[in-house]
């Protein structure tokens, strides 16, 4: 079942994406890259309908590189993920919308700030410190949410909040890939059909790159 | 002129959904289409059902589930395998074609020769990749015409999964596996009427699959000689025409190499099945 | 009789009655000779030309904002300013050259003030539709560039007739902070760092070029735009009833960049601690 997550650190953000391409119960590949580099600053993983996903994807990559090609500079990730949005809610009400489901993870080089949003196919966008799409967000919000509780709870006082810190905005990069490594790790122990293979992605200030896990 | 990048659309007669945030200074307006008159049209139309809604039309007519006697019966079951390797790349199906529960012929060409460098698989709808197919291999020769040289696969296959996307929801059922050779080497690729376009090694498509798949995933290695390759799809297509009840009668089998595709041979699945008379346990 | 693109047309039934292309600055003798493409040329020409005789519009980048001074024409003891007082007018200026194009970035405009009209209101649909599809305030640059790609279709394109306007756009974005870029009839644009459009607009940039320097803050800026408009004006003294004044800075508070559009009290106020105002100047005659 397809999956993806990002989440946010230390002035990165990591996207995350099954690599199954399935169609019925069969697997037909388990090396699809499903996360797109929009630009030197931006990724988009994309899931949903087969067909829509590449399509969209291919859609918003073009129109995001004619963008850099007429005005030198590339959009800022906030822009791209208006855009992008805005693309996806005046699809909703065509005769044939897109099924896509989205996550935009970008370095804004204006503020230096890493950013990550979640679009889902009705083109609701919200910015977010950690996101998943698919059946494994059912496994991974819960598991990346309570650090949040924790944080509204004020300073961490036991030791039992302290072992619930897995989502941490501050958390350097090994951490942040250790807490995906979690949440892949409940999504494979605990979904009954669940990926084996990810591709992980980081974009930090230098750029976008691919990680092994 | 401020166009965007257009999507895809429809050729149902309903206005492009365009991108265009400068929808007021049309090319129109200026009364020019700035000399990409033959650029801007995009992928080309084809006649549909003239209702409000064909898709929901040709739902109607097509789902021989729902209504076993709708007008048009869509021929479904099927075997169909490829794989890239050191020789090429092998292509294998069967030539059943059903009509619910009835054999209708055991003699069906489901590889489509598009041009001698390029082969296509039928599953799914006959007419539907005989037709699209066949269209396909207009364009790759007037692609062969314009650029002085042979489309690539790669291309060759968006082509077809651009096209058969712009028609998505209408009722057109592919499963096709797009086989070449070109100045990559052997090159493979799946595409679908969902839209889906997948670069691979090994592909099985129609509901044999699982069971070509059981076969070809346990031998399969990229550098098997010529001869164990073709003998690997045949017991794979065996396989499937063994345990599928729509797969059957007998075996195609192609291979594409650097100067083009081979017809290898027809085989008899039953033939096959006697001659190595495997000692199972049926 | 004479012949466009191998089209005849009789003079009596002509493209100046039927098609109504060319602006009434065009001298006629100079319709008749010539073709329509090269005609439509020349009468961007002439719009350069108009626009060099309409009110002075100045403009200044400073490190931490711009500067956009105008000259009022239309001025006069029986015109009713009451809604100019107030900073407000139709179109969201002090009156008539300087207007608010988008939160972050101000216009001023020389030249035919109805085509001026319709070009800001452009400019503003543009800035709009930029924000509802990116969510953020538009690129000073592209908005310069949207509007040039209309200016230039005016250009190119039969049977219509060029924007008789030259624009100023003071701006702000976090690609290149602070901008000044000036737009002409044509559709060219540039940036600067100090230009000057309208009447006297030679005096102005050599005064500029002398005066001009690199670290100027905001106020050395707005000085130095009312000494230059002092000296290129056709009267002697400066007041509010004849210049507009309008300020983009940064709001460093609420991290957005503030427009400015100057009152006419304000500009008295202004000039007055300028020290530039036509009452001090009679103080100190008497």
């Amino acid at each position: 079942m397809e999956t993806s997550f990002a989440l946010t650190g230390k002035g990165y953000v990591i996207v995350a994406a099954d690599t199954t391409a399935a169609r019925s119960i069969v697997k037909m590949k388990d090396d699809q890259d499903k996360i797109k580099e929009l630009g030197s600053h931006l990724l988009m993983a994309y899931s949903g309908e087969p067909g829509d996903t590449i399509q969209f994807a291919e859609y918003v990559e073009r129109n995001i590189r004619l963008y850099q090609i007429r005005n030198l500079y590339p959009l800022r990730p906030s822009a791209a993920a208006s855009w992008i949005r805005r693309s996806l809610a005046e699809s909703l009400r065509s005769r044939n919308a897109y099924t896509v489901n989205l996550l935009i993870g970008g370095y804004d080089l204006a503020d230096h700030k890493p950013t990550l949003y979640w679009i889902d196919y009705l083109g609701t966008v919200v910015e977010v410190p950690f996101a998943a799409h698919g059946y494994g967000s059912y496994f991974a919000l819960s598991l990346l949410d309570r650090w949040a509780i924790a944080l509204t709870r004020g300073r961490p006082r036991r030791h039992t909040d302290i072992l619930l810190r897995y989502h941490n905005p501050e958390a350097t990069l090994e951490e942040g890939l250790a807490t995906l490594k979690r949440c892949i790790n409940e999504v494979s122990k605990r979904l009954i059909v669940s990926p084996d293979r990810y591709k992980v992605k980081v974009v930090d200030k230098d750029g976008v790159r691919e990680v092994e896990l | 002129m401020q166009a965007q990048v257009q999507r895809r659309t429809f050729k149902s007669g309903m206005p492009p959904v365009v991108d265009d945030d400068d929808y007021h200074c049309s090319d129109a307006m200026w009364g020019s289409l700035a000399g990409f008159g033959s650029l801007v049209k995009g992928v080309p139309s084809f006649v549909i059902p003239s209702v409000p809604d064909p898709a929901a039309f040709l739902r109607l007519h097509t789902d021989d589930h729902a209504d076993p006697s709708c007008k048009i019966k869509i021929q479904h079951g099927t075997t169909t395998l490829a794989f890239r390797f050191q020789g090429g790349v092998i292509v294998a199906v069967d030539s059943r074609a059903t009509a619910g529960s009835y054999i209708a012929s055991g003699t069906v060409k489901k590889i489509i020769e598009i041009n001698p460098y390029l082969l296509g698989t039928m599953a799914g709808g006959a007419a539907d990749c005989q037709y699209w197919e066949t269209y396909l291999g207009v364009h790759c020769r007037l692609h062969e015409l314009r650029n002085r040289e042979r489309i690539s696969v790669s291309a060759a296959s968006k082509y077809l999964s651009n096209l058969v996307y712009s028609y998505k929801g209408m009722g057109l059922s592919m499963g096709t596996m797009i086989c070449g050779w070109d100045k990559t080497g052997p090159a493979l690729f799946y595409v679908d009427s969902d839209g889906t376009r997948l670069k691979g090694n090994i592909f099985s498509v129609g509901s044999g699959s699982t069971f070509a798949y059981g076969v070809l995933d346990q031998e399969y290695r990229w550098d098997l000689p010529d001869e164990e390759a073709q003998e690997l799809a045949r017991r794979s297509i065996y396989a499937a025409g063994h345990r599928d009840a729509f797969s059957g009668n007998t075996c195609n089998l192609y291979q594409v190499k650097e100067d083009g595709w081979q017809f290898i041979g027809n085989y008899d699945i039953t033939k096959l099945h006697y001659d190595w008379a495997w000692g199972g346990s049926w | 009789m004479y012949t466009t693109d191998s089209i005849i047309y009789r003079s009596d039934y002509d493209i100046l009655s039927r098609r109504s292309p060319i602006p009434e600055y065009v001298p006629s003798h100079l319709l008749y000779p010539t073709t329509q493409s090269t005609t439509i040329l020349f009468i961007v020409e002439y719009a350069m030309e108009a626009i060099s005789h309409a009110g002075t519009v100045l403009g200044v980048l400073a490190k931490d904002g711009v500067v956009l001074v105008a000259e009022k024409r239309v001025t006069g003891k029986l015109l009713d300013l009451s809604s100019a007082k107030e900073g407000g007018g139709g179109y969201g200026g002090s009156g008539e050259k300087m207007f608010l194009i988008n939160s972050n970035v101000i216009g001023g405009v020389a030249g035919i003030t109805s085509d001026a009209n319709s070009l800001v209101n452009y400019a503003r649909s543009v800035a709009q539709r930029y924000l509802l599809q990116y969510n953020q305030d538009i690129p000073v640059e592209q908005l310069a560039q949207r509007l040039c790609d209309m200016k230039q279709g005016y250009t190119q394109y039969g049977g219509l007739r060029p924007f008789g306007v030259s624009i100023l756009y003071a701006g702000y974005d976090p690609h290149y902070r602070f901008q000044l870029y000036h737009s002409d009839p044509s559709g060219n644009y540039s940036g600067w760092k100090a230009t000057c459009i309208g009447a006297n607009n030679g005096t102005a940039q050599s005064l500029l070029k002398q005066e001009y320097k690199d670290d100027m803050g905001i106020d050395e800026a707005i000085k130095l735009v009312l000494k230059v408009m002092s000296r290129t004006m056709d009267s002697t003294t400066l007041g509010s009833e004849k210049l507009e004044i309008a300020v983009l800075t940064y709001d460093e508070a609420a991290k957005k960049p503030k427009a400015k559009i100057y009152k006419p009290i304000e500009i008295d106020g202004l000039l007055l601690m300028h020290e530039m105002s036509k009452k001090t100047e009679e103080a100190m005659k008497s």
